[in-house]
């Protein structure tokens, strides 16, 4: 069947048991269970329900079927959809070792690395993305991690940041410079990296919501085998490339369903609650019309998505189609998020944490709308989206940079 | 099914353009050549001369209208009139007009009102009295498209039962009277169509073939979709020419569209323009399907490609600088029709006041 177009009778067959399976395998009151806990219960419970959704064929199901994977598109679509409609916890932990480690092991890894890694990832390998640092956020270029070539393998020296869920990591994609005289696009290579190897010091970095999920990574001479590069050295740039946008249409696709059932229906409710004047907030035009505006945004960016993975798929994407959607998606969670904090007014200054493994709207919206700047400055600022989508997307000329 | 429909859609899309664009904004095709090229049949039965087509192609074609802000009774006079008799009892006269407008000979108008206050009209503008001369019309709708140069007028009206009508009547008919409103935005015409008393024949009142409620406001809902697939096709057409132009026009030694500023704006104007595609077609597909929640899709269309297009034509100006404010830019003729399409069937906050019903 893969690869094969689906009916509509299929599709809607396979949402019929996608339905059945939420129903009996999300663990209720996960929320709450989730709300306050430490680091510890955070990761067992993410590793669990990664397994849970494993045993249903449901953790990489875009993976290739050698792998693991191999579901249908249209299938994918209605998993996500239905997960976000019953509100499922989302798959946090595991995300960058689905995603970009396993895009760039299936597009530039060689056999072994694959093998290796590939199903340990299904067993539960964590994975870290080190590629940022402080002298390198939007021109990511830039960076000055060195790796040198020693005896059979490379000695490594620097600092990364913005490291997500390094504390957990047992790998980490390693971006470093091999050919410090080169233009900086030529002199960087791409590495697999043990955590346990001698030399890696990780402090968390506390971020402005209050939670310590980014990590600092201190390199300090560490060692990483012959073994550990992807693809040529000095081509990492190129790798890196082809792999970082992996996750932009699945994943985006999963948010925006995210959004548009739990994180609207909470917002409806938000503003149906009789506010302090003892009127629901609902009940004032100018709450509803902002509402509308919302849900008509919502619609608008759930059939962006669904077009960006159609095109994908197909191979018919165009240069700046995953800017706009990751552009307008980050924009309208932090809009969105921002009105649910104002309508919330104190109360929500009173909640002081928000439940882990839930999306980027939780209900929780002061702490969300403080969150939802980490949707608009990684993974490309929304200043970088929009110089990407005037160039590529619009062909207007550049600015004249080096490198 | 869906490549099918694609394919036609992108064949009528290039022929529209190169029909449309073609002639220049002065000299719109003339209505012959439109009727030659089967628009305003597209959604009249084969039978009946047409082809047998659906509100999705008519919505590429209105798209590309609104591109080229293009002067041409198409709005009124093929797809409001279409619409409405597809909705009525089916009948001779009814098959006769149907033919009519499918060759290009018959030029209706359906006297809907642009000036709703409401997202669609509550009722129709005019209402039936029976009395000792026979039924009498009264009513009066302001901002009918196309109107003026009509030459059949098809009048929603209230039966003397309450139930919504329509009413088949030819313009000079004794009691009504057409006149011709001009507009700040001179592409386009409406005029405003008036009835004191007018006898009409029993013969003339015609009845929707379902719900007749439910007939009158998918007509709204039609016409407010309408609108917002003018308002996206010169939305994209405004895109266009502002990137073309901030690529060449230099200042500071150096193209201005290499500017962040410039760049991001159009940038933005790029966002605003997919996000509205989405929405208008969305909304398409669901009146053409005869989707029971399709006037949500259609509030949402209407209410976002209608602003979009005032902000997307506004931006243009902005970044055509000195050159944008003059008339000779043409860029007031879009921005003119964007913030008329952002008014009609409508206003952006009446849509919303109706998707946001759902709420409570």
């Amino acid at each position: 069947m893969t690869g094969a177009r689906r009916t509509a009778q299929d599709v809607g067959e396979f949402r019929a048991e996608v339905r059945e399976w939420c129903r009996e395998h999300i663990p209720a009151g996960w929320r709450e269970a989730q709300t306050g806990v430490g680091e510890e219960e955070f990761v067992a419970f993410q590793k669990a329900w990664f397994q849970e959704l494993r045993r249903a064929g449901f953790a990489v199901p875009h993976w290739p079927a050698e792998w693991g994977g191999g579901m249908p598109v249209a299938e994918q679509i209605v998993l996500y959809q239905e997960l976000a409609a019953h509100d499922a916890p989302r798959l946090v932990l595991a995300f960058v070792a689905i995603h970009h480690a396993a895009a760039t092991l299936l597009a530039a890894g060689t056999d072994e690395q694959r093998r290796r890694h590939l199903p340990a990832i299904l067993d539960g390998e964590i994975w870290v993305q080190g590629f940022s640092e402080p002298g390198a956020g939007s021109d990511l270029a830039a960076l000055s991690t060195t790796a040198r070539r020693q005896g059979d393998g490379y000695v490594v020296n620097g600092q990364k940041v913005w490291a997500s869920g390094a504390a957990h990591a047992d790998w980490c994609l390693l971006l470093a410079r091999t050919d410090p005289d080169a233009p900086k696009r030529r002199g960087i290579s791409y590495f697999l990296l043990d955590m346990g190897t001698p030399g890696i010091d990780v402090r968390p970095v506390r971020q402005a919501t209050g939670e310590s999920h980014f990590c600092e990574i201190f390199l300090d001479d560490v060692v990483i085998p012959r073994t550990g590069l992807v693809g040529r050295e000095n081509e990492g740039w190129r790798v890196a490339q082809e792999t970082l946008g992996a996750e932009r249409g699945m994943t985006m696709l999963e948010l925006a369903e995210r959004l548009g059932n739990a994180g609207f229906r909470w917002l409806v409710e938000t503003c149906a609650r009789s506010g302090l004047s003892g009127a629901p907030p609902l009940e004032d035009p100018l709450v509803a019309d902002r509402l509308a505006g919302f849900e008509t945004e919502l619609t608008a960016l759930r059939a962006l998505c669904r077009d960006l993975v159609e095109r994908h798929d197909a191979g018919t994407s165009g240069p700046a189609d995953a800017s706009v959607v990751k552009l307008f998606y980050s924009e309208l969670l932090q809009r969105m998020t921002a009105f649910g904090a104002e309508i919330a007014g104190p109360a929500a200054h009173a909640e002081l944490r928000k439940p882990l493994s839930s999306g980027w709207e939780s209900g929780a919206w002061a702490l969300d709308f403080i969150g939802s700047w980490e949707w608009t400055i990684p993974g490309g600022t929304s200043e970088i989206q929009r110089t990407i989508i005037g160039e590529r997307g619009l062909g207007l000329p550049r600015e004249s940079r080096s490198g | 099914m869906s490549t099918d429909f694609s394919d036609l859609h992108g064949e009528l899309r290039a022929v529209a353009r190169d029909l449309l664009g073609g002639a220049g904004r002065d000299r719109a095709p003339g209505w012959k050549a439109i009727a030659a090229s089967g628009w305003p049949g597209l959604e009249v039965p084969e039978a009946l001369g047409g082809s047998g087509a659906t509100f999705a192609e008519v919505a590429v074609v209105l798209e590309e209208m609104g591109r080229a802000a293009a002067s041409t009774p198409y709005f009124g006079t093929a797809v409001l009139s279409v619409a409405a008799l597809d909705l009525l009892e089916p009948g001779p006269d009814r098959d006769e007009l149907l033919r009519g407008i499918a060759s290009g000979a018959a030029l209706p108008a359906v006297a809907l009102a642009g000036d709703t206050g409401t997202a669609v009209a509550a009722r129709p503008p005019f209402r039936l009295e029976r009395s000792a001369r026979g039924l009498l019309l009264h009513g009066d709708a302001a901002f009918v498209p196309d109107a003026a140069g009509a030459d059949r007028l098809l009048l929603p009206a209230l039966a003397p039962g309450g139930e919504p009508v329509m009413v088949d009547a030819r313009p000079d008919l004794a009691g009504i009277r057409v006149t011709a409103q001009p507009l700040l935005d001179a592409s386009r015409a409406f005029g405003r169509v008036t009835a004191e008393a007018a006898v009409v024949a029993e013969g003339a009142v015609r009845r929707f073939a379902a719900d007749p409620e439910a007939a009158f406001r998918h007509l709204g809902d039609r016409a407010a979709v309408a609108v917002a697939c003018d308002g996206l096709g010169l939305s994209e057409a405004m895109l266009d020419t502002t990137v073309a132009y901030v690529g060449v026009r230099e200042q500071f030694g150096r193209p201005v569209g290499s500017f962040q500023a410039v760049k991001h704006a159009c940038a933005d104007m790029f966002v605003r323009v997919a996000v509205a595609r989405r929405l208008v077609e969305a909304a398409a597909r669901a009146l053409s399907a005869g989707d029971p929640d399709g006037w949500v899709a259609a509030s949402m269309a209407k209410s976002y490609a209608g602003e979009a297009a005032v902000d997307v034509a506004g931006k243009a100006m902005q970044l055509h600088g000195g050159m944008g404010y003059t008339w000779e830019s043409g860029v007031h003729v879009h921005l003119k029709r964007a913030m008329l399409d952002r008014s009609l069937f409508g206003s952006p906050a009446a849509h919303r006041r109706r998707i946001a019903r759902r709420y409570r």
